[in-house]
């Protein structure tokens, strides 16, 4: 009969769980107080020229983490005081490890990021404002620059870039005579002619779920409209309607087979002939020429995304930030600064293929020659990125949600962009 | 009949000798769980009890730095999730892949097992291996084979279309595509239990079956009145990780679908995860505490149907 | 008859005294069941779906990035290769990682067979204040979801100071519940009357503890071993978060560095790098599941 005695055994032990619980929290949480954050943000003053001294701790992810080091060896050459370690991090769980870092108070001086968690973790305090005049914001691009800022305190620089232009079959499209869109006429046409040249796709998309809200919002930005006005959603304005409209006739008229290609698939479908154009970053250039051989090459092109009254597209890349617990901010600061000159931006592009943050280095012949390269860098001039609020990942999660819905059928186009702005009102921008 | 009444009786009526015996026996038994004893107060006692209490709060990203700088919410988050139609989603998906999972897991693993122990004599070490393979085999490339199997024009398609099925799409499909994570699930897991069935078979007395097969008793006699009840510790241990284990769906459909199409593969676990990521901390806590007390409730039902004795 | 397993009772029927009767009588003829060859064509089928994509992996790591990625699969290597082998040593700090993982890996196992064996022990075996208490910590601990404490407990580690140590990486798992528990449920098992009678010779807790439970708990120590060597041994978020510089990285956490990249995964040197983590663990089950062997239970009791 034991079991009878365990359950009231395990019914005491949880009533005294939650006793004990309750009575820390009484005894030691003092509760958020007024204000909101202590004081504001303050950066600890600007940053001198004479050489950088000291070790400097810096985490960055994946192939970055890999090749970063030998550039900050030429860093570590001019300052010979100084030295950088590089720390490799894998991109699976970065985010958690810097969301613990900060947690434990065991962060690194200089971190990167994916552009989308500035606001997140600026909300914490952990990082230090961009010191004054450390860096010309104008010497970067508008849509980069602005993912740096919070609550109109910029923290960090953009340090590469990353946007998606259209992909497309030259030798498709040319049978179909038709040249790559400019307007969204234009692009649902040539989308069509596309699929009557044999293409399953006449451009894949994804139907809806993760991450799908990068491919809509762009259509949003295009007719002027955008995701926050002030503190203010507006992800159920005229804008957003056609926008949603616009994405989900693709799937309605057959145009996009409903299928959600992951990494790999894409790309081979599109060497088949099965897709005919897709969005995507810089990085398939290189896949589609490896993979597709070397008569693919002129199989096909790339193009500035088609559009309404602007031809925005969306951008992301990576960050770098210098947080508050830093022991050494001086050479933290110094070295950030000197990633972000325009030589340093084109020596990381041969070491890393990332492309650079800084208009002015796109003026080197490396990218202004490249057939591809030279698109990518006319599309950073017409790109954007989310507000760097706090609660964006889960904002955008709705819109993945509901964007699905729209596309299989199981909702009106009015009642997913009402559910998704009363979704992120009462989220909030978490200001 | 020690095993049926093992709280220590009132020290005051018993005897004082026995009394004495009695402390000395805690004693040493307490000496026997130390180890544990001083790392659970170490290591695992505070994390609990912060979390727990983290779930009665409002924490998010921003209070990572000042934990203690958060209000009391009492059940606050616990309603929202109650409120939340697609925690409820979760719960229900969660629910028929435990429902469905673990009696199917343990049933085949069960099966493999004893088959691998007493069926067969050749190549043992050779099967023991290949069914144990799924467990340690890299979820990646798990994926991508699964994927191949389960997409429209693959594996499972074909063979079904030798048979004049048109299969469906299948994780495309909000009908098929928690079905197919169960299967793929079920086939990861089994070659776990099936190590811990193979350990437990050891236990079985072998002089029992042998008196047994003197008796006349077939093989599913045997194993009805041998072997299952002498397994019943194993059983219930197995029981018990297993249930833990399902309720924690998560990689699955991380790796598969993501939790969609349309929701219908999103589990607790994935629900919990994904709000950890939004930063949303105390209400993931919540999440968590509402899974644990699933847990707790199935094994509850556990011990009852396996742990008689205990 | 307060023993063991429920089975006792049960076999009461078939009669106690039989038992000695069948061994001397049974044995000889019908020790082993025929084999059955339909058996076998159900296993070897079902073999096939359990290691395909073991199979697959294994073939993938000789395969070209272009060829892994090509759609559909080849299932053969068309052109194999050993460059995402050569690549993975040659980028990879290979003796520290798997040094690292090594250390972790065997003290946390080793902790689990000694410390889970104890506390189980006296949770199966003896009778004393708090045993339920303590077994319902155990469970209770068992049931939290583990990625509700991971937060707490770095942050419990940074203020002990463990970050980037190996204690910070091996303590936290040094026992583990699920290790008590499983002890706990084999030792239940055994019959007491082996216990009995040695507690008559004189023998101490810890002696019958060590000399005579022990070795009969072969198979359960088997089990642990393998369940606990293969849990660390894959851990991956733990160690990414603990160790903050890559001499202290783990394998799993060095691999991921190669896994998943912002935009286009390295599927070649993924399928090498889990080729090389998974023999290791292999090694392990090949030559522990002989363990599973019957007859160790048992003999010599009346």
């Amino acid at each position: 009969m034991n079991r009878w005695r365990s359950h009231r055994a395990l019914r005491r032990l949880t009533t005294a769980g939650a006793v004990v619980a309750a009575g820390a929290i009484i005894l030691t949480g003092c509760g958020r107080g007024d204000g909101g954050g202590a004081s504001g943000p303050e950066s600890k003053g600007s940053i001198d020229d004479e050489p950088a001294t000291g070790a400097v701790e810096v985490w960055a992810m994946g192939n970055e983490g890999e090749v970063l080091g030998q550039l900050a060896a030429q860093f570590e050459e001019e300052n010979p005081d100084v030295t950088i370690d590089v720390t490799a991090v894998p991109w699976e769980s970065a985010h958690d490890r810097i969301a613990t870092a900060i947690a434990g108070g065991e962060t690194p001086d200089i971190s990167m990021l994916g552009t989308t968690w500035v606001g997140e973790f600026a909300a914490t305090g952990a990082f230090e404002p961009t010191p004054d005049g450390l860096v010309d914001e104008g010497s970067f691009f508008d849509g980069s620059w602005d993912t740096t800022i919070v609550d109109d305190v910029a923290y960090g620089i953009p340090w590469y870039v990353d946007t998606r232009v259209l992909y497309y079959r030259t030798d498709l499209a040319e049978a179909a005579g038709v040249e790559a869109p400019e307007t969204w006429d234009e692009y649902k046409a040539f989308a069509k002619a596309l699929q009557a040249q044999g293409a399953t796709s006449g451009v894949s998309l994804p139907p809806g779920g993760f991450d799908s809200w990068q491919y809509v919002t762009p259509l949003a930005w295009q007719q002027g409209g955008d995701i926050l006005d002030g503190e203010t959603f507006t992800l159920d304005s005229p804008e957003w309607q056609e926008a949603f409209e616009f994405y989900g006739s693709f799937f309605e008229e057959g145009i996009s087979e409903p299928v959600r290609l992951e990494g790999g698939e894409i790309e081979q479908k599109f060497i088949a002939g099965e897709v005919g154009s897709f969005y995507s970053g810089p990085f398939h250039v290189s896949l589609l020429l490896e993979q597709g051989g070397a008569e693919f090459a002129d199989k096909f092109a790339v193009a500035m995304v088609p559009g309404a009254d602007s031809r925005t597209s969306f951008t992301g890349g990576g960050n770098l930030a210098v947080f508050n617990d830093s022991d050494n901010r001086d050479a933290s600061w110094k070295f950030v600064r000197w990633l972000a000159e325009p030589e340093t931006q084109v020596q990381w592009y041969d070491i890393s293929t990332d492309l650079p943050s800084v208009e002015a280095a796109w003026d080197d012949p490396v990218f202004s020659d490249d057939p591809y390269l030279s698109v990518f860098g006319e599309q950073l001039t017409d790109s954007k990125a989310p507000p760097a609020i706090p609660t964006w990942a889960q904002v955008s999660a709705v819109i993945d949600q509901e964007l699905e819905k729209v596309t299989r059928g199981e909702t009106s186009v009015e009642d997913a962009l009402a559910a998704v702005q009363q979704q992120a009102e009462s989220i909030g921008t978490g200001q | 009949m020690v095993a049926l009444s093992p709280s220590a009786p009132t020290p005051a009526r018993a005897p004082a000798r026995a009394s004495r015996r009695g402390r000395r026996a805690t004693l040493v038994a307490w000496g026997f769980a130390a180890p544990f004893l001083i790392l659970f107060l170490v290591f695992m006692a505070g994390p609990i009890v912060a979390s727990l209490a983290m779930s009665f709060t409002d924490l998010t990203t921003r209070d990572l730095q000042t934990p203690f700088n958060v209000d009391f919410v009492a059940f606050e988050n616990y309603v929202r999730l109650f409120d939340d139609p697609r925690f409820l989603r979760s719960l229900l998906n969660t629910s028929i892949f435990v429902i469905v999972g673990v009696p199917l897991t343990m049933a085949l693993a069960l099966a493999v097992a004893l088959a691998l122990n007493t069926g067969i004599d050749r190549f043992r070490t050779v099967f023991r291996v290949g069914y144990y393979a799924p467990v340690v085999t890299s979820i990646v490339a798990i994926a991508i084979v699964w994927r191949f199997i389960l997409q429209p024009d693959g594996l499972l398609n074909a063979f079904l279309g030798w048979f004049g099925i048109q299969g469906p799409e299948w994780l495309q499909s909000t009908t098929w595509a928690l079905p197919s994570l169960i299967l793929m699930a079920v086939w990861r897991n089994i070659g776990t239990l099936m190590v811990i069935f193979l350990a437990g078979l050891q236990g079985v007395p072998k002089e029992h079956h042998e008196a047994a097969m003197v008796d006349g008793a077939n093989a599913f006699q045997r194993f009805g009145n041998i072997t299952l009840p002498a397994m019943r510790p194993t059983l219930l241990f197995a029981a018990v990780i297993t249930g833990i284990g399902f309720l924690q769906f998560f990689e699955e459909p991380f790796v598969m679908t993501r939790g969609g199409p349309l929701d219908s593969t999103l589990s607790t676990a994935m629900y919990t995860y994904n709000q950890f990521g939004f930063g949303n901390y105390s209400f993931a806590s919540a999440a968590s505490y509402v899974l644990f007390l699933a847990i707790v409730a199935l094994s509850l039902i556990q011990f009852r149907l396996l742990g008689r004795r205990d | 008859m307060s023993t063991i397993t429920g089975g006792t009772q049960m076999t009461d029927a078939a009669g106690a005294g039989a038992s000695t009767a069948a061994t001397v009588t049974g044995a000889p003829r019908r020790r082993r069941p025929r084999p059955r060859w339909w058996l076998y064509v159900v296993l070897t089928l079902g073999l096939v779906a359990m290691v395909m994509p073991f199979v697959w992996m294994i073939l993938g790591s000789f395969k070209t990035n272009a060829e892994i990625r090509q759609y559909p699969t080849n299932f053969w290597p068309l052109d194999p290769t050993i460059d995402n082998y050569t690549q993975l040593f040659g980028r990879l700090d290979f003796a520290t990682f798997f040094t690292n993982s090594i250390i972790v890996a065997s003290f946390v196992t080793l902790g689990n067979i000694v410390f889970s064996s104890m506390v189980g022990y006296a949770l199966a075996k003896l009778e004393f204040r708090g045993k339920r208490l303590l077994f319902l910590l155990v469970l209770g601990t068992l049931m939290v979801p583990g990625v509700v404490t991971f937060v707490p407990l770095f942050v419990l580690t940074a203020n002990l100071g463990l970050v980037n140590s190996y204690p910070g990486l091996i303590l936290p798992f040094l026992i583990t519940p699920l290790g008590v528990f499983l002890m706990r449920q084999f030792m239940l098992s055994l019959p007491d009357d082996i216990i009995e009678a040695a507690r008559i010779d004189g023998a101490g807790e810890w002696r019958i503890f060590a000399r005579v439970i022990m070795p009969l708990c072969g198979p359960a120590v088997a089990t642990l071993t393998i369940l606990t060597f293969l849990a660390s041994w894959n851990n991956f978020l733990w160690p990414l978060v603990v160790a903050t510089t890559e001499d202290k990285y783990t394998l799993p956490v060095a691999l991921a560095l190669y896994s998943v990249g912002q935009n286009a995964a390295q599927y070649g040197l993924m399928m090498a790098g889990a080729v090389v983590v998974v023999v290791p663990v292999l090694l392990i089950f090949v030559v522990l599941q002989r363990y599973f062997v019957q007859g160790i239970a048992l003999t010599g009791i009346k």
